[in-house]
């Protein structure tokens, strides 16, 4: 027990929050919609986290990679009637793909190359979604998606998204503790460095790309079977944007920063007057936090524990 | 041969967004996210005042939005936080709030005022006048640019700036002062690019990303380095826009600037020598 609050602090501390939080809101019917909405978005977010934080791709796709894989269930249920479960790992698949075939293109680029391919990608995606009337049901989109057989009762799917999101966090962390991980972060600091180092640059960094894509296909998956509704407008690009926003003010390099920063922002934003000025909120505190601490809320937390530390240390 | 002349005649727009875009990636080597965004503001403060005060309040509100980004880049570099890719979300940021604004003081109302009602008839297709204004001063702001980057001392620190910031500031070129100017240009332009699509084809909040995007993919089809080059490719994407709305369907069309910025970064993928990050 020890060696693994020892070896994964991260995975402890998202499990504890997480059944406190669930367990928190049940009973409350506003507060258990607000924690699968937050849960979806957290994954989202944790998406961001592996693919901008870790791989370095600017993506502003995350939220459409999502809406694929909510897509692909909800017409896979109404059409033939699969159950949602036999489902799940189509959705998470097609949106890994997907991403794995885009990132091995863009990963030699440059990072803003990178970003803008994401960017266009996006906008593919959601055009087509708008006008593929006989498949993703155009504007109107899909209605009367099922919800999960066997799990009743919004508290239940809270529980649900929530345990997603534990998952996500425990294989994310895994993933960064392996030597993969630490490839990785060769690479984000001197390319060169782990090239010579055997590392395979643009495959590893495709591979995290993809591994995101399917954090975010999961997240499409959950969200269409609590919503029991799909049109191209529900995870579209300015969700993409949103989600990416509140992972940096977060802290995108650290593995809870993206959660935190979603639960964080979701949060105060239900005390903002009106759903208009959510991008002005966004965008101001993605600017404030760039400017004041770059490496987001946990960063920032980091540094002045570090420092803090260091104080009492020379102490003599 | 109709829709070649309308293509042309909207790719002008598409051609100025262009101007920011290269600009700015020459002096600083970044993007300018926000840049659909001065657009949008410099339309809706220019609608709402009227007239034309309206059009001088239309593009004082994009020189304002981009002294903003200007300000925000400069308190980034000051921090010591030089890169490109922070300076992009940071734009992010601000187009995001940019556009929100709009949106709550407007609502979702288009932006859109009448022009000629007369049309031209030009060898049997009739054109707007509307869209030689576009075009004539695209033009004019492509050759003031042409002839301040490669004629005049302030074009050549703006190039110096870019090649190399380390030695043009000890050339005793202020570095910074150029590359916030940069920003400012490129708000100007793109508030000038807002107001000609205000008379056109109206715009409304969602038009920031989207005019982003288009301005980015003209700018780089044939190639980021020239602005004159960023013009050739929007009038190119304007024809290639007309010519699917007019044969293939709307949808195509609304496809093309996505799909050329993901045609070109492919074509780099094939015909490039080294990886981005290597060290030289």
């Amino acid at each position: 027990m020890m060696r693994l609050v020892r070896e994964r602090p991260n995975t402890c501390i998202a499990v504890v929050l997480a059944v406190t939080g669930v367990a928190a809101v049940q009973d409350h019917p506003v507060g258990m919609d607000n924690a699968v909405l937050i849960g979806v978005q957290a994954l989202i977010a944790l998406s961001v986290g592996l693919s901008y934080g870790q791989a370095g791709i600017l993506s502003m796709a995350q939220a459409v990679l999502a809406a694929i894989g909510g897509y692909l269930s909800a017409i896979v249920a109404l059409r033939w009637g699969v159950s949602p479960y036999l489902a799940l790992l189509p959705a998470i698949a097609l949106p890994t793909v997907l991403a794995w075939g885009l990132a091995r293109f863009v990963t030699p680029l440059d990072h803003l190359a990178a970003a803008l391919a994401t960017l266009a990608l996006s906008t593919v995606i959601e055009i087509a979604a708008r006008n593929w009337d006989s498949v993703t049901g155009g504007y109107v989109g899909l209605t009367g998606v099922p919800t999960l057989p066997g799990v009743r009762t919004p508290g239940a799917f809270a529980a649900v998204v929530w345990f997603a999101v534990c998952v996500a966090i425990y294989l994310y962390e895994n993933l960064m503790r392996s030597a993969h991980g630490r490839a990785l972060n060769t690479i984000r600091h001197d390319r060169a460095r782990a090239t010579a180092d055997g590392v395979d640059a643009p495959a590893l960094l495709s591979a995290g790309f993809a591994m995101s894509a399917g954090f975010a296909g999961l997240a499409g998956w959950l969200y269409v079977h609590y919503i029991t509704y799909m049109s191209p407008s529900s995870l579209d690009t300015q969700a993409s944007i949103s989600v990416l926003l509140m992972a940096v003010v977060g802290g995108v390099g650290y593995v809870l920063g993206p959660v935190i920063g979603t639960v964080l922002l979701s949060l105060l934003m239900q005390l903002l007057p009106a759903q208009e000025v959510q991008g002005l909120f966004f965008g101001g505190a993605l600017i404030v936090i760039l400017l004041v601490a770059r490496d987001g809320i946990l960063g920032y937390m980091d540094r002045t524990t570090r420092a803090w530390r260091a104080a009492r240390g020379s102490r003599p | 041969m109709e829709y070649v002349v309308r293509g042309l005649l909207s790719g002008a727009v598409y051609g100025l967004l262009a101007l920011p875009m290269s600009l700015l990636f020459l002096t600083t080597g970044t993007i300018d996210f926000a840049v659909g965004s001065y657009a949008l503001i410099a339309a809706a403060i220019a609608v709402t005042v009227g007239g034309g005060a309206g059009l001088a309040a239309g593009m004082g509100a994009a020189l304002l939005a981009a002294a903003l980004m200007a300000l925000i880049f400069w308190l980034l570099k000051r921090r010591g936080n030089e890169d490109p890719i922070t300076i992009a979300l940071a734009s992010f940021g601000l187009a995001v709030a940019i556009a929100s604004l709009v949106l709550w003081t407007w609502g979702t109302k288009a932006f859109v005022l009448p022009s000629f009602s007369t049309f031209w008839d030009l060898g049997g297709i009739r054109v707007s006048p509307q869209g030689f204004i576009n075009l004539g001063l695209s033009l004019a702001m492509v050759g003031a640019l042409y002839f301040v980057l490669y004629r005049s001392d302030l074009g050549r620190m703006m190039r110096a700036a870019a090649v190399n910031p380390r030695g043009a500031e000890l050339a005793g070129i202020a570095v910074t002062r150029v590359q916030c100017g940069a920003f400012m240009a490129g708000g100007a332009v793109a508030g000038l690019a807002g107001l000609l699509i205000v008379f056109s084809s109206g715009l409304d909040y969602t038009i920031p990303l989207p005019l982003t995007l288009a301005g980015f993919g003209a700018a780089i089809i044939l190639g980021i380095k020239s602005p004159l080059r960023g013009f050739a490719g929007g009038a190119a994407m304007g024809i290639v826009e007309a010519v699917s709305a007019g044969y293939a369907s709307s949808i195509v069309a609304s496809l093309v600037p996505s799909l050329f910025v993901l045609a070109v970064l492919s074509m780099q993928f094939f015909f490039q020598k080294r990886f981005a990050g290597d060290r030289p």
